[in-house]
């Protein structure tokens, strides 16, 4: 689904990313996890589209198309979702709204028929009870007023919404208590099918009691330097990062 | 320095006798004053040349208008008709329940003769305001209007002003006196059919009584090429309510004045207002609500989106008087500019004399926010529906401030 090779990214003049390589295909869960600064923000920003990175070498193909090319709102039409992990507030922007106009955009793009209304609001009483997002969330601006706990459960509920094929989960167990992490975690792992695929980036192992990985990378100084299977993660809880990053060095 | 007389501005003026003393000072007054120029404090950002060097005609008699066009939005209102500056009685609503006056000023004369002296030009009475004097001077018939005590007027007045002819300049007159427990909504719009060139000098003076609710939504949609100038006078007596929410949808030049003097204990005023330009528009809001007595409340809320070569000004002042102890006063101006030829001069002020008072006013002048944008995007929104979608939200901050649903969404219409 997802190759990334030899990906190199900068803002400014700062280069983050440093030769990056991931291969994610269908039906798998990787994680992407790494200490502070090493990059993983910038990797789910350069995936998403975001305009202040500059990519200076590699290339991402996405199921054979070449991602880099594509402005934000193609990559998601196409099947990409970037969960924040600073969800953004919107004032004014309702929520239900919003979301309406961005399925029936992404219909538009597949010469589709705007979805029908009664449809529309199946569809949200559905992907809403699976994240418990009350009636008062859904229609209120974008995560104005949304307790943290809640801006990320409207994340996952975003994603139900527009079914991507490909997520990626930007530090989205950041500032979640246990409750709110569960929920998130039984809504990621609901969605999972054999046909889409998540790429998690995180810091802690702690998500990843909920949400089991196929794959575990270790991202340092804007490259992968280790890729094992879930129980990767569970060494690094134990010895940290230093191991291998030591040895890098 | 232009002196009046020797402008082809009042060349083009004839004076209509309504028999009202303060008219005949105006027109004296007139003579002495000299139009605005950059050097004048409150007109620092507005250009009066460009309209003082067209030539304009007025007219005297009602034209006839084809209502089949949709000059107004659809309320469900007392409708108030003026053509090329001219009360029609032929379409405007003569019925009134409840003592409600609603006439010119030459019939309503005939019975409320010393109400209208008492009040009439009573606080537009601003000698230098060279604009005001010359709508006290060269108003045709005006308007008036009474709610006697006790009235709740259940439909709104609406007082349309249309221009069907290029080139017309009209001075409307409008006076609204609200007596006590009384209450009113009025909307003024402002169309042009057809029309260029027209130069509308609007003066509307609004009495609010003890205990009464007034409020006045302002409409103002001509076409390109046209220029506005409106002037709202109020004063506000104890317990009493008053809201204005103007709405600036194109015209090349409007120069709004809106003058709130708080007279009495206990009031609440609101001042709201929406601009969207483009072109060369100009648009200038100047405010100034002034608190003369203790334990009363302001709020104001402009907003505004600058395109192309646009340019806009706000002016917001709010006076506290050595006595009036206990003002909340709230003030913000936001814009957004979405291009590098156009500018915005906001200026907030506060004159506080008061020790106990609770004042704040704040104004931001930027772009659209690019992690909302960003965001949007990300969820499959096109930059430019991202834009579009924002945009709305922005104005919907000041538009909900408009109570009636039809004349809210006509204005989002209009916007586009």
């Amino acid at each position: 689904m997802l190759k990334v090779k030899n990906l190199h990214a900068s803002v400014g003049d700062k280069e983050i990313l440093k030769g990056l390589d991931i291969e994610v295909k269908a039906g798998e869960i990787h994680a992407v996890m790494g200490p502070n600064g090493s990059g993983k923000s910038t990797l789910s920003s350069v995936l998403a589209g975001r305009d202040e990175y500059e990519v200076t070498a590699g290339e991402v193909d996405y199921l054979g198309k070449e991602l880099l090319e594509l402005n934000p709102e193609e990559r998601s039409w196409e099947g990409i979702f970037l969960a924040f992990q600073y969800p953004v507030e919107i004032p004014g922007v309702s929520n239900i709204n919003f979301l309406k106009t961005a399925i029936n955009e992404r219909r538009k793009y597949f010469e589709q028929e705007p979805i029908a209304a009664k449809d529309f609001l199946k569809m949200v009483k559905e992907k809403s009870t699976l994240v418990e997002l009350s009636d008062k969330l859904k229609n209120r601006s974008v995560n104005v007023g949304f307790s943290g706990g809640e801006k990320k459960r409207n994340e996952i509920f975003q994603m139900a919404m527009l079914e991507p094929k490909l997520s990626i989960l930007d530090e989205t167990d950041s500032g979640l208590d246990i409750d709110a992490l569960r929920i998130v975690a039984h809504g990621v792992n609901t969605l999972k099918s054999k046909h889409n695929a998540t790429i998690l980036i995180t810091h802690y192992q702690r998500l990843l009691d909920y949400i089991i990985p196929d794959f575990v990378h270790v991202l340092y100084d804007g490259r992968i330097i280790k890729t094992g299977g879930k129980e990767l993660a569970l060494e690094l809880e134990e010895k940290g990062y230093d191991w291998l990053t030591k040895a890098k060095a | 320095m232009v002196v009046l007389k020797e402008n082809n501005l009042l060349n083009s003026l004839s004076q209509m006798g309504v028999g009202l003393g303060a008219k005949n000072q105006a027109f004296e007054l007139l003579k002495g004053l000299e139009f605005p120029t950059r050097k004048t404090e409150d007109w620092r950002y507005t250009s009066v040349k460009r309209i003082l060097k067209k030539k304009y005609v007025q007219f005297n008699e009602a034209d006839q208008v084809d209502l089949s066009n949709e000059i107004a939005p659809s309320l469900d209102a007392h409708n108030i008709i003026l053509v090329n500056g001219v009360y029609s009685k032929e379409l405007s609503d003569v019925n009134f329940p409840d003592e409600v006056l609603v006439d010119t000023f030459p019939n309503a004369m005939e019975e409320h003769v010393s109400l209208i002296h008492s009040t009439f030009n009573g606080i537009a009475k601003n000698n230098e305001e060279v604009f005001t004097a010359l709508n006290t001077s060269y108003f045709h018939e005006g308007v008036f209007i009474h709610i006697p005590k006790k009235v709740k007027l259940e439909k709104p007045i609406h007082v349309i002003h249309v221009n069907t002819k290029s080139n017309v300049i009209s001075n409307l007159r409008l006076l609204i006196v609200v007596d006590q427990f009384s209450e009113v909504s009025v909307v003024q719009s402002y169309a042009s059919l057809n029309a260029i060139e027209c130069l509308t000098n609007s003066v509307t003076e609004v009495f609010v009584k003890e205990n009464a609710k007034v409020t006045l939504d302002k409409v103002q949609y001509e076409e390109p090429n046209n220029n506005l100038i409106c002037t709202v006078q109020v004063d506000q007596k104890a317990n009493s309510i008053f809201k204005i929410n103007t709405a600036t949808i194109s015209g090349d030049f409007v120069r709004n004045g809106v003058n709130i003097d708080v007279d009495g204990e206990n009031c609440t005023s609101e001042m709201n207002g929406l601009y969207m330009q483009k072109g060369i528009q100009h648009v200038d809001n100047h405010t100034k609500v002034s608190h003369l007595k203790p334990n009363c409340t302001s709020f104001e809320l402009y907003k505004g989106v600058l395109r192309d070569k646009s340019t806009g000004v706000f002016n917001g002042k709010v006076i506290v008087a050595e006595d009036a102890q206990k003002i909340e006063a709230y003030q913000q101006n936001k814009n957004i500019i979405l291009s590098r030829e156009a500018t915005m001069n906001a200026k907030p002020e506060l004159e506080i004399f008061a020790d106990d008072v609770k004042c704040s006013h704040g104004t931001t002048t930027g772009q659209f926010d690019e992690e909302a944008l960003y965001y949007l995007q990300t969820r499959g929104l096109s930059k430019e529906s991202a834009q579009a979608l924002l945009m709305q939200a922005f104005a919907d901050e000041v538009l909900d401030k408009v109570d009636s649903e039809v004349l809210r969404i006509w204005i989002k219409e209009k916007l586009g």
